[in-house]
């Protein structure tokens, strides 16, 4: 690298390198672009280096060692008398799946020819980005520019952040040591599967949610399943919590994330930014400057990895000259909780208060053969439809793998798919996806391996 | 209750009507019999009388669209005190709604059904994701979208389809660089992420140098397609005589006063129209088509002769339904009518269709002659030009003579240059000898 102010025109730059950016990156290059891709830390950004994966493979370990403590592993003839853990190897195995995970993402940037360059960028003018790193400055001018420098975790303005008794999600997923107690503020995914990953290990948790229910948005039958699953891992929980009321230390506040955008200098440019500071944009990523596009967690969205992938696609696809917007039907939702919980579309209520006939059927997963012979059998899968055309509006899965089996529902709402489509089909028996089939059925008012009502 | 009113066989072969204009809204409510709707076809443009007395609650079809046979076209509420009415009244409207079972409102499933909401959702487009993809890249809104399948769902055929028809219109929306409306995401309600971005059309700022381009629609757009369904499906040939038009004449300046008195205008097209029967009679495969499908030749018994008429919208041709069977003053008198018909559009379903034979009077319209395109499935169409007064050579001698121009054009398939020249010479002779008429006169 040079030293110095030197000017280097590119095709498109990427700002931020997470899944969002990297995605960007790549199909721009797909697309014939030369692209140059910046960010400070590797590539995976939040998602692959602090967030999503790091926490799920520590609930994963978590649960391994989990599940040699419970009965049922007696009840199926194992004994499991000396098993113990060691947190600082939990956290280098971890530590061996990102950098397996990142190693991937390098690969694949290099593979198709996209310069990554170290540094935090900022706009000089609406052609321009300056990039400070560690070997100086740089500017870019580029004929586009995708901004995907993702958000930091919200807080609370009374609770700052300081790293040893108040923590951010990913601060507590690298805890050194294994504290004994850990105070929990969040009513969201993350917030439940940090109760769930350290109370698994013996940590006293307390997990206070701030709204209604520890879930928002979760339909209530699943929710008591969540709910039973927490308490039977000693975790104690409460709703409607007033953040004073929370005392005891550490405390991890999960309140969701602020967009990233404070340094960009987006005033200087014109970019429009939204009242939670995110950038706004059109459903083709366009900011209302049109040639710098934003997608992910900046643009003030929902702050999930699958939204900020898509939207890097279509964000490329638009600067190359394609007509495409970002607009799925419904989002995939999954909580890795005891049992794990995914959701898509509405649930029963939520349909209801939308205005649609409502139709509903469940399955609950004592009755799946596959469930009981994984000795699984807690959970169950709920079907909301509209009740004039069958139509499939919504899917919630409580259960063991819920999380991949949720995307067969969320492919049928998409195609828009009916009850009788759901039925017709053949599903591998004994398999976990007939708890699909079977609620089907059992909307229609004919499911085989329960009784129906009435 | 309610009513689903559906689009009826129309005949003919037709398949599709376009809604030109609809003469109620929703919440209006309709009485039985009242006009709700205009609507063009093939060859005119109807008016929908409404199938029951009810609250119209949907218009699934909206103007401009263009329906299928079985299409719903108009939801109604009817009270179930009016539900007697369900059964629809004949009429002499052609599109005549079919009855339908009115739909069951109950619920599919046994299961929870919970309190009805007060508002209702608007159904979803049923599409999937790829086709809602097509649909934004041709900048197509798929509620305009009519499904061509039975099931409601819109496939990518359907979204092609309407956006070649929308045509040249939507030119504008294709353009992917183009700068939409910013809209904030945040926290965005999925299910209401709706395609949002409307964009904007791009002013061509250069009348004058630019092509101008206007989308073939309506009756335009009917008379291509049957035109080119025509050139392309039947071999043409054109043979050309000219007539000696003296005693047409002649005749005709005797009748025209008797006839004036009745009310009729005669012209010369109800006097050749006459004159044609006993020639199709005499040559049956002029009044004839080839089934295509089957390899048959289908001799018609019956003889209705297709008139082409200017309208201001372009071409249409009113049919004289059994005009052997019409004395000469009949004929004038519902020729006068179907062209009037004609150029209001006012003309039934039977009146503008199903034509055995067609005669074009290319005279006129101001033509001398012309090869005119046979009007599907027909075998033939004769064309008259004007009568002119040209100097003819007769036996070693020049001499003036008021001149009728003939171009008949056949099917090759089924007749040859021989039997087109029989034809056309006994035509000749009737034309120029009237009189014969007299000889088969009932």
């Amino acid at each position: 690298m040079v030293v110095g102010d030197v000017t280097t025109a590119v095709d498109v730059l990427v700002l931020g390198a997470g899944p969002g950016g990297y995605v960007a990156a790549i199909r721009a290059a797909q697309l014939g672009h030369h692209v140059t891709l910046v960010d400070q830390g590797p590539p995976g950004g939040t998602c692959l280096n602090r967030g999503c994966i790091p926490l799920k493979a520590l609930l994963s370990s978590t649960e391994r060692y989990y599940d040699t403590q419970q009965e049922e592993l007696a009840a199926m003839g194992i004994a499991a008398e000396t098993v113990s853990f060691d947190w600082p190897r939990m956290q280098a195995w971890k530590q061996s799946v990102v950098d397996r995970l990142t190693d991937g993402v390098r690969r694949l940037v290099a593979g198709n020819h996209i310069d990554y360059v170290y540094g935090t960028g900022w706009f000089m003018n609406a052609q321009e980005v300056r990039v400070e790193g560690e070997h100086g400055s740089h500017r870019f001018k580029f004929d586009h520019c995708i901004l995907a420098v993702g958000a930091d975790a919200a807080g609370h303005p009374q609770l700052p952040y300081d790293g040893e008794r108040v923590l951010t999600p990913e601060q507590a997923l690298q805890l050194p040591e294994l504290p004994n107690t850990l105070n929990i503020l969040g009513d969201d995914y993350i917030a439940l599967e940090l109760a769930t990953l350290f109370g698994r290990l013996g940590v006293e948790v307390k997990l206070y949610s701030p709204g209604e229910q520890i879930l928002a948005g979760c339909d209530p039958t699943a929710l008591r399943l969540v709910q039973s699953g927490l308490r039977k891992l000693g975790i104690q929980t409460a709703t409607k919590t007033a953040i004073e009321y929370v005392t005891d230390r550490p405390v991890v506040i999960s309140q969701g994330v602020s967009p990233h955008t404070a340094g960009l200098h987006l005033d200087a440019v014109g970019v429009n930014t939204s009242s939670n500071g995110g950038i706004a944009v059109n459903a083709m990523q366009q900011s209302s400057v049109p040639h710098i596009l934003a997608v992910g967690d900046c643009t003030g969205g929902r702050a999930l990895a699958s939204v900020a992938m898509k939207q890097g696609k279509v964000a490329a696809e638009v600067l190359s000259g394609q007509r495409v917007q970002f607009a799925p039907l419904v989002t995939p939702l999954v909580v890795h909780t005891a049992p794990e919980i995914a959701m898509v579309g509405y649930a029963a209520d939520e349909a209801t208060q939308a205005g649609y006939p409502v139709v509903t059927g469940r399955f609950p997963l004592a009755a799946n053969g596959r469930a009981l012979t994984l000795g699984k059998d807690n959970g169950v899968a709920l079907i909301v439809a509209n009740a004039d055309d069958g139509v499939l509006l919504g899917a919630t899965i409580a259960g063991p793998r819920a999380g991949d089996l949720i995307g067969q529902a969320a492919l049928a709402i998409e195609m828009g798919a009916t009850l009788t489509d759901l039925a017709e089909i053949l599903y591998a028996h004994p398999s976990l996806s007939e708890v699909l089939l079977e609620s089907a059925e059992n909307a229609l008012g004919r499911a085989i391996h329960i009784l129906s009502k009435g | 209750m309610t009513y689903e009113f559906k689009l009826a066989d129309l005949g003919e072969g037709m398949h599709e009507a376009e809604i030109v204009q609809w003469l109620i809204d929703v919440g209006d409510t309709a009485k039985l019999d009242q006009a709700i709707a205009k609507v063009e076809t093939d060859k005119a443009v109807v008016e929908l009388p409404s199938p029951v007395t009810g609250r119209v609650s949907e218009i699934r079809v909206k103007d401009g669209q263009t329906a299928k046979v079985g299409d719903v076209l108009v939801v109604f509420e009817t009270s179930a005190a009016s539900s007697g009415d369900g059964t629809p009244k004949s009429s002499e409207t052609p599109a005549v709604a079919t009855s339908s079972a009115p739909t069951n409102m109950s619920s599919v499933a046994t299961a929870s059904s919970q309190s009805a909401p007060s508002v209702a959702a608007r159904p979803r487009v049923q599409a999937a994701p790829a086709v809602r993809k097509l649909a934004f890249e041709l900048g197509v809104d798929l509620e305009q979208v009519t499904p061509s399948s039975a099931s409601g769902r819109v496939s990518l055929e359907d979204v092609r389809a309407y956006a070649e028809r929308a045509g040249s219109a939507t030119s504008g929306a294709q353009n992917g660089a183009s700068t939409a409306e910013v809209a904030s995401t945040a926290a965005p309600k999925e299910e209401q992420l709706a395609p949002s971005t409307s964009p904007v059309e791009k002013k061509v700022d250069q009348a004058g140098t630019e092509d101008q381009r206007q989308p073939l629609t309506g009756l335009r757009k009917r008379v291509a397609e049957h035109m080119e369904r025509s050139w392309r499906t039947i071999p043409h040939a054109t043979a050309f005589d000219e007539i000696d038009g003296g005693a047409l004449i002649t005749l005709r300046q005797a009748l025209k006063p008797i006839a004036e008195q009745r009310g009729v205008r005669l012209t010369y097209m109800p006097l050749l129209i006459k004159l044609l029967i006993p020639l199709l009679k005499e040559f049956p495969i002029f009044n004839a088509s080839l089934d295509e499908e089957k390899r048959e030749i289908v001799y018609k018994r019956s003889y209705h002769i297709g008139v082409a008429t200017d309208s201001p919208e372009g071409l249409l041709v009113p049919v004289m339904r059994n005009a052997d069977r019409l004395t000469l003053m009949e004929v004038a008198a519902k020729l006068e009518k179907l062209i009037e018909g004609a150029q209001k559009r006012t003309l039934a379903l039977p009146e503008v269709s199903g034509s055995t034979f067609t005669l074009n009077n290319v005279g006129s319209f101001g033509g001398g002659s012309g090869t005119p395109i046979i009007n599907y499935p027909e075998a033939a169409i004769l064309a008259v030009g004007r009568i002119q007064e040209k100097a003819i050579a007769r036996q070693g001698a020049v001499i003036v003579r008021p001149v009728m121009p003939l171009a008949l054009s056949f099917d090759h398939r089924l007749i040859d240059g021989a039997m087109s020249g029989k034809f056309l010479g006994r035509f000749k002779e009737l034309v120029e000898n009237p009189q014969q008429l007299m000889l088969d006169m009932v």
